[in-house]
Parts: C-alpha cells; structure tokens; sequence
C-alpha cells in the first residue's frame, strides 16, 4: 500500500505545488489524478520517487518511508517503481533496445553497465517486453526514428525491465493522438489488470479516466478537490475541479 | 484635463539639453581615448618611416618561397683604358664564348668616362656584372649609369630572357690601369634547373607542423579532463545534489586521512610495483596476476549476497581492493614503459620509445600521489554513505552537538589548508579570509534562523512576498556577517600587512609536542574551528547541504580565473618552468584549453533535455549511470564541434606562443622579424595564413554537419 501523508511541495520560488495532501492507494488499484495544468499532478508523482523532494509530509511505501530514505535506498525503492511520461524522455540518439535496456541499470552491475553491456538475460528480457507492447521489430532502430505512439510504447517497455510493483504514469497520452492514446491507455490498464501493477496515472481528459480509473482523484490548486469513484463526478463537481468556465471536451 | 504636462516646450529643451550633454560627454571620451592610444597623424606622414614600412610590406609580400641552383660564367673580352692614339672606334664588337658577343661604345675609354655596353646571347635572366682585372688579380667593378647621367652604387643589372643586355657604365679609376689593355670580366650569375623550396620554407614548414602537433597535443590533453571538469560546472547537473550536511563532514574530514592513509600504505606497494615492471617479465606477469585475483575475488564476492552494513563492509572491501589492483597494475605497466623507453632507441623507434619512457616516468612521478587520491575518495565516499544511516536516526539536541563538533574539525582543516596555500604567494592569502568570510556569513544566517523563525511558520501559508521578503533578509544577514568575519580574519591573520610590504604571512613556528606549526597556520584552523563549529552547531547534522551547488560554484570560479588569464602569460610562466620549446607551449594552451572547454562543455550540459535525466534516475540508476545513459547521448555532438573549435583556436595561439618561448613557428617568426628578414618572414606568416584558414573552413564544415 502507497499513503501519501499530509505532502507539502513549496518550490524555491515560493510556488506552493502541494498542499496538505494525504490519501491511499490500495495495492493493483489504477488511480487516476486529474486537474488543470499547474494543479501539481505531476509535483505529486515526482515526489513520490522523490525525483522532486517534498518540503514537508511522509509517502509510506509497504511501511518503508520513502522520504527518509537515503540516496543509496532511493535507488532500490527507486528501481521498484516504474515511471512514464508525457514526452516519453527517450534517449533519442540512442537504439530502442538500449533504451529498454536502461530500465535494468539499477539492477545490474554498475561499472559493466558503464560500457553498455548488459547480461543476456536483461537483453532476453528486453526483447520480450518490446515483444509485449507489439514493437519487437524496431528493437535496434534509433529512438527518433519511431513514431510518438511507439516511443511511449518503449517508454513502457523501459519501466517494465524494472518488474515494477508500482507505475507512475505522468500524463502518458497528452502528446499523443486519440486512437493512439487509447491503445497506449489499454496497455496500462493491461499491466494493471494482468500483472497487478498499482497504477497513478495523471490525465487531462475525463473521459479517458473515466474509462480507465478505479478511482479518481482531482487536484486544484495543489489542494485535494474530489477522491471518488469515476462515476460520482457529476456536472457540479466537474466545474468545481475546473473552473466556471470549463467545458467537457469528450475524447471516445 | 486640469492637471496636464507643465509646458511640453520645456520638456523638450530639457530632453534637447540632454541630448547635447550625452554628444559632449562622448566626445570627451573619444578625445580621451584618442590621446590615451597616441594616435599621431604626424608619425604616420613621416618620409622615412613610410620608406620603411613599404620596405618591410614588399618583403613580406615577397616571401622566399622558392630557390633554384645558379651558375656563374665569366665572359672575357680585351679593354683598352686610355685610348690609343688617334680618333677612338666609335664602336667595337667583342666575340665572347660560343655566339655570345658585346658591343662597347665607344670601342675604348679612359677612367671615369662612360661608356655602353650591348650584349647579345649571353646566359637569359642572369644577373650581370662587368668588371675589369688588374695584374695583380684585384677586380675593378663598373658601376651602372642611371638615364639621367648620374652613377649609382649598383653593380649588377639583369641580362633579358633572350640574352640580351643594354648598359652604361663607368670606368673605374685605379692606380696604373691607364694606358693598358686590360682583362675585361662579364659575369654571370644565372638559375638554372627546376626552382627548388628554399631552405627557409622548409624550416617553415618543419615549424609549422610542430605548430600544428603542438596544438593537437594541447587540445587532446585538455579534452579528458575538460569532459569531467564540465559535469562540475553544469548547473542542472550539480543543482540536484544534496546531501545532509552531518554526512558531507564526515566525509571532508574524512579525505585527508584517506588521502594520508593511501599515500602511506598503497604509495610503496606502487613503487614496488613499478620496480617490478623495470623488470619486465615480472612487470608484465604482476598486472595479470592481479586482474585475475581481482576477478575472482570480484566473482565470489558477488555471490555473497550480505544485508545491511555487511553490505557495506563489503562494498568497502571491494572497493579498496579495485584500488590496490589499480596501483598495481599502473605501476608495474609504468614500469614496463619506462624499461621500454631505455630499450627503444632505433631511428625509428626511438620515438615510441621516447613517448612510452615519458608515459612511465608520469606513472613513476605519480604513483604515491594516485594512490592517495584513491584512498581519499574511497574513505571519504564510505564514511558519506555509512555516516547516513548513522546519523539518520539522530536527533537534536544531539545532532547539533555533532554537527559542531564535525563542523570544527572541517573547519578547521578547510582554514588550515587554505593558509597553508596563502603562505606561499601573497595573494592566495587573502583566501583565508574569503573561506572563513562565507563560513561567517553562513554561521549568521544559521543563527537568525536558529533564534527567530519558527519552522511551522515556515511551512504553511507562506506567500510569494513572504518569501523573497525573508530571502532579502538572508542575503542582508549573509553579506554582513561575511563581511565582518573577513575584518576579523584580516586583521588577526595581519593580511594588509602581508599585501602591503608583499610578503608572505607570518613564518613563524610555534611548537606543539609533536608537530610545529606556523602560527599563521594555527591562527587560521582554530578560527575555522570556531566559525565551522559554530555553523554546524546551528545546522545539525539533518540539514540538506546543496553540495552541488558548492562544486559548482568552486568550479566554476576557477575555470573563469583561469580563462581570463591569456595563454601568453602562462607561457612565460612554463617556459621558466620547462624550459624554451614547444613543451612549454603544449602545457601552456593545455591550461587554457582546459578552462575554455570546461566552461563550453559544461553550457552544452546545461542546455540538455531534462526529460531522459528524470527517466534514467527514476529507474533508480546512480549518478555515473544517469550521466552515461541520459547525458552523454546528448552531448558527444557538440562536445566533438567544439573540440575541433578549439583545436582550431590552438593553431592560431600556437604561432603567436612561440613569442614567449613556447615553441612552434612564433619562435621562428620572432626571430626573423628580428633580424629584420622580412621576405623570410612573409614565409612564416603565409603558413600561418594558410594552416588557419584550411582548419577555420575544415573545422566549420565539421560542425555544420554535427550540430
């Protein structure tokens, strides 16, 4: 079980991202977080794997604290939870392979992953991953050469080599087309419902949460909004999540 | 509209006025700047240095390129001095040698009377000269008579490319030549064969390729240690790493010990090593000996699968074994190479011979100092992480008591060391105080923190105002407390002094049992051990300590006083080291090259996409893996146009290092302008012109592609 427990994120800017938040997520739940841009969805799931350091509050982790950990116990909890996003922060001069190859760096011996070698095994295990998310064939083409919808399916391959327990998805089809973010959604929700992955998955369209989420939960201004069921968003709460002026832009 | 502009006339004389003011103010200026620069029309006018220059100019346009072989033939032909009696030939024809003939007129003349000379199928394009022969040998040159009738000191004059020539000349004056029919000398100077480069061209070059390695050896030498010098000095890079400031004491404290503990016992395990491998078989047999223990070592180690601090131990133990196999192997190699470079001396082989001997000789050198530098870090780095579980679970009050305590003893080795630094020139004195000012200005931060803000304030409502409002108050609060520790430090560390009478601070040694130290030394520690006890007293051990941004800010002070010195000074200051020679110039261009490319390299880094740093991080990679994987995919191009960038920078310093002494084609050229052989000059600075401007278009075409 993930508890977020009252987090708090002031940049150096004086920016207040976070603000008291605190909420659970069961193990295998697929929690959607949504919210207007800036409402720090994405300083959420940044502090979680601490890429960004909370100011103040815990996130618990299976009762290890996360925030406390030092740098070298980052890196194992770090290697536990997966993480995918928005502009898929692909090595874009790199092949795919060695992309989907980085996801193992914490698992394998440092100073051989320094000159790019990789055991057999890991590179078995790439494939089947590229395998997994239907692009086995682009394995030894560069990063830049594929298309947005393959590149984020790399990205999910590279959070797979982790064999992770928990995946961060930050936004994963905000740069993505319609049909395109759908397939890379069923993906998700295929690793969530077959592997028990415990997905967080930040979205901008309701409707894509809604038909993805277990359970949705909405951020303004840094401040916990709605924690419900994706069904109990009605009109009034929509405009309480975005704004008066919002109006319901349905992606099918 | 009751309450309007008073007047906009006014407004505008007023705006006029200023307009005015600022034209004379900058007229002011330029006259300044006019008479500062000694700009003289009068020097430019003057008849004689306009000769000059035009002289100096032609040579250098006419450089001296080419030579070819030249004969010299002598032509014979009877001259009577003083005529013989009665009316002189008008005209007398003369065969020489072969179809060659000249025609004097008139046929005879007496001294210093002037007479023409034709000359038909003599050698084409000689020079020409004629002269007459007394008995006793001694010649008697004909000076040429210019058009208008006046002599000329000349001699010489060309023969066309037919043969064919047309001079007046003087007959010269000489005692007891009158009245005799003398040996008449035509002499030609001609080429012959193909023009062949002259031997100043071939010197030229011969320098000028030492002026292009000179600047490759530079280049190539400044790159390795550029590359790590530019992660330093990235700010994206550095900004993120923190560390709490318990385990960054422990860790300074804990370098030199480390950095003693490895010189003391690695540092003859290498010099044995390299005893070795003077040896050779056993020099070459002890490296793959020590891999192949390592790697079993390495094999049975990774089976070994401890938790927790057994873990660590581990790590530790493997650590300093990697080391101890490192200083081995270095050494016995360095001990190869040296015995290689006695053995190779062939014509050929003695310049391998020559480069692996001096590779040997940097290991034998270095050795001691490679080990302790191993150690410093391994010991430093394991007593960083160990100390961070350790202190983790330690709370105030108790943390403060061990932050000071930690605090003074980095303090004090920090102010020890950089006095030590100021003992030696007087201006790295004045260190001292700046280390201990940003100790103080750190300690009165702490201390307003400590006394007037609560941390729950801190945390919630905090508005933007508030927030820079109160970073105001720490820069305010910094800047003083900075500037009154560098008073204190000043005057107890009696730097105006030292500055003033330009003398090292005070040497005097002051017997402590043991060990005698300089007072000024001792002055300095204790003064770090009370300002760092302090600030880590305030702080504790929890505190984030942005050690990044500290890196990068050291680093980034160097390379930027580095940069600014030109390489022409630090030649002067090899070349006293080294010696005159292109050496000196190769180390000189090596330190500024490493500034230059540090701080382009490290631009590069800072101007990378963030996205892949994130990816690879929240993999949980280290940070040596997330700079292999998600940085340096993204610079290796700009690394590569900016290498050739400077090496093409190198080239263009290199003619001008020779200047000081540092070798290359400067050193060349300097001493041609010195010796005012201008058309020997004009050869150099035609290489130069050429060698820079192919590199200018190759290394543009190069980045062109790449970036």
């Amino acid at each position: 079980m993930l508890r977020i427990d009252h987090l708090t994120k002031i940049y150096d800017n004086g920016v207040h991202a976070l603000k008291d938040v605190s909420f659970d997520v069961p193990d295998g739940q697929f929690l959607v977080i949504i919210g207007l841009s800036g409402s720090g969805k994405s300083t959420l799931l940044r502090c979680i794997n601490r890429l960004i350091e909370p100011t103040d509050g815990r996130i618990l982790w299976n009762d290890v604290d996360i925030t406390a950990a030092t740098d070298e116990e980052l890196r194992l909890i770090r290697r536990r939870i997966g993480m995918i996003f928005q502009h898929f922060n692909l090595v874009r001069r790199a092949p795919v392979i060695t992309n989907v190859l980085a996801g193992r760096l914490g698992y394998t011996n440092p100073a051989w992953s320094l000159i790019n070698h990789f055991p057999r095994e890991d590179k078995q295990k790439a494939l089947e991953k590229l395998a997994r998310v239907g692009i086995r064939d682009k394995a030894y083409i560069r990063a830049d050469q594929l298309s947005g919808g393959q590149q984020q399916r790399v990205g999910i391959a590279r959070a797979l080599m982790q064999e992770p327990e928990l995946m961060l998805t930050d936004e994963p089809v905000a740069s993505l087309d319609p049909a395109t973010s759908h397939s890379v959604m069923k993906y998700l929700e295929q690793l969530n419902r077959e592997d028990g992955i415990t997905i967080l998955c930040s979205l901008h369209f309701l409707s894509l949460a809604r038909t993805y989420a277990d359970r949705i939960i909405a951020l303004k201004d840094g401040r916990m909004e709605f924690d419900g069921g994706p069904n109990e968003i009605d009109d009034r709460r929509f405009r309480d999540i975005y704004g008066e002026d919002a109006v319901r832009v349905e992606i099918s | 509209m009751t309450n309007q502009d008073p007047a906009p006339s006014s407004r505008g004389a007023l705006r006029r006025l200023l307009v005015v003011l600022a034209i004379a103010l900058g007229a002011a200026i330029y006259a300044y700047g006019w008479n500062a620069t000694n700009i003289s029309l009068k020097e430019v006018q003057d008849p004689i240095r306009q000769a000059s220059v035009s002289r100096a100019l032609r040579e250098l346009l006419s450089p001296d390129l080419f030579a070819r072989s030249r004969t010299e033939q002598v032509f014979n032909a009877p001259f009577a001095i003083g005529c013989p009696e009665g009316e002189p030939e008008p005209t007398r024809r003369d065969d020489l040698e072969g179809d060659a003939y000249v025609i004097f007129s008139p046929g005879c003349a007496d001294q210093d009377e002037v007479i023409a000379v034709e000359g038909f199928h003599l050698p084409a394009n000689a020079i020409a000269s004629i002269r007459i022969r007394r008995e006793s040998g001694q010649a008697l040159p004909f000076k040429l008579v210019r058009a208008d009738g006046t002599v000329s000191e000349e001699t010489a004059f060309d023969v066309d490319n037919s043969g064919y020539f047309y001079v007046q000349v003087k007959v010269p004056r000489g005692r007891g030549i009158s009245n005799q029919t003398l040996p008449l000398e035509i002499q030609t100077i001609s080429p012959t064969g193909w023009p062949r480069l002259s031997q100043t061209t071939k010197n030229v070059v011969e320098k000028m390729v030492e002026t292009i390695f000179l600047a490759l050896m530079a280049t190539t030498l400044a790159v390795p240690i550029s590359i790590a010098i530019s992660f330093l000095a990235a700010r994206n890079l550095m900004r993120q790493v923190h560390l709490p400031l318990g385990n960054v004491l422990v860790g300074f404290v804990l370098l030199p010990v480390g950095g003693a503990l490895g010189y003391l016992l690695l540092g003859p395990l290498g010099r044995l090593a390299v005893g070795w491998g003077k040896d050779l078989w056993l020099g070459l047999i002890s490296p793959v000996v020590t891999v192949a223990a390592f790697g079993v070592v390495a094999r049975l180690s990774a089976r070994l699968r401890l938790g927790g601090a057994g873990h660590r131990v581990q790590a530790l133990v493997m650590n300093l074994l990697l080391l101890v196999a490192v200083v081995i192997v270095l050494g016995a190699l360095g001990g190869v190479f040296i015995w290689l470079g006695e053995q190779l001396t062939g014509n050929v082989t003695r310049y391998l011979g020559n480069f692996v001997g001096t590779l040997g000789q940097l290991v034998d050198f270095t050795i001691e100092w490679i080990a302790a530098l191993g150690g410093a870090i391994i010991v430093s780095s394991f007593g960083a992480t160990w100390s961070a579980i350790a202190l983790r679970t330690v709370h105030a009050p108790l943390s403060n008591i061990l932050g000071a305590a930690l605090g003074a003893l980095s303090g004090a080795i920090l102010l020890a060391f950089t006095a030590y630094i100021g003992t030696q020139a007087v201006l790295l004195g004045l260190l001292t105080a700046i280390v201990a000012a940003v100790l103080g200005g750190q300690a009165t931060v702490l201390a307003y923190e400590r006394l007037f803000r609560r941390p729950s304030i801190m945390l919630r409502r905090r508005r933007r105002e508030d927030v820079s409002a109160e970073q105001a108050a720490r820069s305010t609060l910094f800047i003083i407390g900075a500037v009154l520790t560098f008073l204190f430090a000043a005057y107890v560390l009696d730097l105006l002094r030292a500055i003033v009478d330009e003398r090292p601070p005070s040497g005097r040694l002051m017997d402590l049992g043991l060990i005698s130290v300089r007072v000024y030394i001792a002055q300095a520690a204790l003064m770090g051990a009370v300002l760092g006890g302090l600030a880590g007293g305030l702080a504790g051990t929890q505190t984030s300590f942005p050690l990044g941004m500290a890196a990068y800010n050291t680093t980034r002070t160097i390379l930027n006083a580095l940069r600014s010195i030109e390489p022409l000074i630090m030649g002067i200051v090899f070349v006293i080291w080294v010696g005159v020679g292109p050496f000196a110039g190769v180390l000189a261009l090596t330190l500024h090259s490493i500034a230059a490319l540090g701080k382009l390299y490290s631009e590069q880094v800072e101007n990378i996409d963030a996205g892949p740093i994130e990816a690879i991080q929240s993999t949980g990679a280290n940070r040596l893996q997330t700079i292999v994987y998600a940085v340096w995919p993204q610079i290796v191009p700009p690394y590569i146009a900016f290498t050739m960038y400077r090496w093409d920078i190198n080239v263009r310093m290199s003619t001008i290092i020779g200047f000081v002494g540092g070798g290359g084609i400067g050193f060349l050229l300097q001493q041609q302008i010195n010796l005012l052989r201008y058309n020997q000059a004009g050869v150099a600075v035609l290489a130069i012109a050429i060698v820079v401007s192919v590199l200018d278009y190759a290394s543009a075409a190069i980045r062109e592609r790449l970036v």
